[in-house]
C-alpha cells in the first residue's frame, strides 16, 4: 500500500485524468442537469430565466408523462423479471452436470454482444405482421389466424421491446449465474443428497438462498441498462403506436434534442435519476441481504 | 431388472436434460439464425410460406449491394471511435483503478461507489450539458466529442474491471522492483500493465462494444453522414430509404454484428473471466 504522503506526484498522476474525465463529462452534467431543470433553457431562447418547479408541475399535470412512466415502469420491469428468471434456468441446466458447458454458454453469450440497431432491424422483420416468423409460427400452430399487428397495436407493441429486451439481456444473467453456481462448493449439495434431499429440494433450500444475492444485483443492473436504452424505441417503434412504447429515455430525449426543450427534458430526466436512487435505495435495504 | 432400473432412470434424465438444453439454445438462437438464412435469400424467396431455413437458392447478392461509400464511411467512423474510447476509457480507467487499489486512503469506497452509481445517470440528462460543453469547445461533428462521450459513459465499468483484478494481483512482483530502485510510475507502466492484459482487454472489448452500439451521441453530436457512427447512420441513411427489401437489410445487420462477433470469439475467455470475476465476488 502506498500512502499519500510519500507519493504525493503519483497519486496525482494516477487520479488526474479519470476526475478531468468524469467530474467534466459526467459530474458537472449532472449537477448542471438538475439546475437546468429550475430553468426555461433551450438553444432556441436567448436569455434562460429561472422557474421554479414549474418543469415538474407541468410534467406530472401532463397524462402523457405518467404514461410514460408507466410503459417504463411495464417494459423493463417485465424485461428485468423474464431475463433474470430465463437466464438463471438456463444457468441451472448448463449447471447439472452436462458436458459441452463452454460450448453451450459461449453460443448463448454472443447475444449480449449483437448490436442494438441490429436488433430493431432483425425485430421489424420477426415480427413482421404479413411475413414474419412470429406470425407464420403462430399461424402454423392455430394459434391465430390471420395476422396480429405487433407493431400497430398499443398492447402488442411493448411486447415487441420486451421480448427484444429479454432476449438481449439473458446471456448477461446466464453468464453470472453460472460463475456463482460453479463456486458452490460440490461437497454442499452432496452432503444434502446423502441426507436424502432430491433436487428441487436442494434448489429451493441450498442453490437459490446462495444465489439470491447476485441474482438481485444481476437483475438490478439490468433493469438500470434497460432504463438507459433506446434504440428499439426511437428507432423500431419510434415511441408509438399511439405512445404505446415511448419510454422516459425515448421521452427525455425528443424532449430535449427534437423539441429542444432543455429545461423540462432536465426535469424528465431528474425525475429519472430521483426514481432510480430512490428505488435502489429501497431495494438495497429491504431484499439485498446483507453479507457478514 | 430392478438392478438396471436406477441406470434407465439416469440415462432418460440424462437425455432429457440434453434435450432441454439444446431446445432452449437454439431457441435463444433463432433470430441470429434467420437473419444469416433471409441475409441469403433472394428477395423473391423472403416472402415464402411456409418459411424456409436453407434457401433453395443462395446468394450473396444482398451482401455484394452492402459494399457501398456510405456504409464504409460509416463503419470506419464506428471503428475509430470505439477504438479511441477502448484505448482512452482503459488506459484511464486502469490508472485510476490502480490507484484506488494501492494508495491507502479515506474515500476510496466513496470513490467506487460514485463511479458504479454514475452508471445510473440517465444518459439524456447528461447530454444536455454535454452538447452546450461541445458546442463551446468547438467539438461538435467531430470524432473526439464521440470518443469523449463513449470514455464518460463506460470508464466506471472499465474501472472495476481492473480494480477487481489489481485487488487480486500479488504484490511481490512489484515489491521486488520497488527494491531494485525503480519508481512506483515506472513498475506501474511496465510490470503491472503487462501483467494486467487479460483485464485490460476485458476493459477494452467492452467499452468497444458499448461503443459500437451507441446510438444518441451519435445523432446528437455528428451532423453529416461523413462524421456518423454506425447506429445514427444506419437510422438516419439505410432506414430513410428502407422499402421492403428485407434481405438485403439482414445482410446489412449481419455485417454490422461482424466486427463485435469476430472481437467476441477471439477473446470470449478472457472477457467472461474479467466480468465474472468481479461480480461474484462483489
Amino acid at each position: 500500500m502506498f500512502s499519500i504522503r510519500r507519493h504525493p506526484v503519483f497519486f496525482v498522476v494516477l487520479f488526474a485524468p479519470a476526475l478531468l474525465l468524469v467530474g467534466g463529462l459526467m459530474l458537472f452534467p449532472i449537477v448542471n442537469g438538475i439546475r437546468l431543470s429550475f430553468t426555461n433553457a433551450s438553444p432556441l431562447r436567448a436569455e434562460t430565466r429561472f422557474v421554479g418547479v414549474e418543469n415538474f408541475i407541468y410534467l406530472f399535470e401532463d397524462p402523457r408523462f405518467w404514461e410514460v412512466l408507466g410503459n417504463t415502469v411495464y417494459i423493463c420491469g417485465l424485461s428485468t423479471i423474464f431475463c433474470t428468471i430465463l437466464g438463471l434456468v438456463v444457468a441451472l441446466l448448463l449447471d447439472s452436470g452436462i458436458r459441452f458447458v463452454g460450448f453451450f454458454r459461449a453460443a448463448v453469450f454472443q447475444v449480449w454482444v449483437v448490436p442494438w440497431i441490429v436488433i430493431a432491424i432483425l425485430w421489424g422483420w420477426l415480427f413482421n405482421d404479413e411475413w414474419g416468423i412470429v406470425n407464420q409460427f403462430l399461424r402454423s400452430t392455430g394459434i391465430i389466424e390471420g395476422q396480429m399487428a405487433w407493431m400497430f397495436e398499443p398492447k402488442l407493441a411493448p411486447w415487441v421491446v420486451i421480448f427484444a429486451y429479454s432476449w438481449r439481456a439473458v446471456p448477461f444473467v446466464m453468464v453470472i449465474a453460472l460463475a456463482a453456481l460453479q463456486g458452490i462448493p460440490k461437497e454442499v449439495n452432496e452432503a444434502a443428497e446423502i441426507d436424502g434431499a432430491g433436487y428441487l429440494n436442494r434448489l429451493r433450500h441450498i442453490t437459490l438462498p446462495l444465489l439470491q444475492n447476485i441474482l438481485l444485483v444481476a437483475a438490478l443492473l439490468e433493469a438500470v441498462r434497460f432504463l438507459q436504452e433506446v434504440t428499439i424505441p426511437l428507432v423500431l417503434t419510434q415511441g408509438g403506436p399511439i405512445g404505446a412504447t415511448n419510454v422516459l429515455s425515448l421521452f427525455t430525449y425528443k424532449a430535449a434534442f427534437t423539441e429542444w426543450d432543455f429545461g423540462l427534458a432536465s426535469a424528465a430526466g431528474t425525475v429519472w435519476l430521483l426514481f432510480v436512487i430512490v428505488f435502489a435505495g429501497v431495494y438495497n435495504r429491504f431484499l439485498l441481504r446483507k453479507s457478514a | 431388472m430392478s438392478v438396471s432400473a436406477p441406470i434407465l432412470r439416469r440415462r432418460a434424465n440424462q437425455a432429457a436434460l440434453y434435450l432441454s438444453v439444446c431446445t432452449l439454445v437454439l431457441i435463444m438462437l433463432i433470430p441470429i439464425g434467420w437473419m444469416l438464412s433471409t441475409s441469403f435469400k433472394p428477395l423473391r424467396d423472403v416472402f415464402q410460406t411456409p418459411p424456409q431455413w436453407i434457401p433453395d437458392e443462395i446468394t450473396f447478392k444482398n451482401y455484394v449491394a452492402q459494399f457501398n461509400e456510405v456504409l464504409g464511411t460509416l463503419m470506419l467512423n464506428s471503428m475509430i471511435v470505439a477504438v479511441g474510447a477502448a484505448v482512452l476509457a482503459t488506459f484511464v480507467g486502469a490508472m485510476t483503478a490502480y490507484g484506488i487499489s494501492r494508495f491507502r486512503f479515506k474515500g476510496g469506497a466513496l470513490l467506487m461507489l460514485f463511479f458504479m452509481g454514475s452508471l445510473a445517470f440517465p444518459v439524456p440528462l447528461l447530454m444536455i450539458s454535454l452538447y452546450s460543453l461541445f458546442v463551446k469547445l468547438g467539438l461538435l461533428n467531430t470524432y473526439a466529442a464521440l470518443i469523449l462521450g463513449h470514455t464518460a459513459v463506460t470508464i466506471p465499468v472499465s474501472i472495476w474491471l481492473l480494480k477487481n483484478f489489481f485487488d487480486q494481483l500479488p504484490r511481490e512482483v512489484e515489491e521486488a522492483a520497488y527494491v531494485d530502485g525503480a519508481s512506483p510510475l515506472k513498475v506501474f507502466l511496465f510490470v503491472v500493465l503487462p501483467m494486467a492484459r487479460p483485464a485490460l482487454a476485458a476493459s477494452a472489448i467492452f467499452v468497444f462494444v458499448v461503443s459500437w452500439n451507441e446510438l444518441l451521441f451519435g445523432l446528437t453530436f455528428t451532423s453529416t453522414t461523413d462524421m456518423r457512427p454506425l447506429p445514427a447512420g444506419i437510422t438516419l441513411v439505410f432506414l430513410q430509404e428502407f422499402e421492403g427489401a428485407w434481405s438485403e437489410m439482414m445482410a446489412l445487420a449481419v455485417m454490422v454484428s461482424i466486427p463485435v462477433l469476430i472481437l467476441f470469439f477471439f477473446f470470449q475467455k478472457t472477457f467472461l473471466r474479467g466480468v465474472t470475476a468481479g461480480a461474484v465476488k462483489g
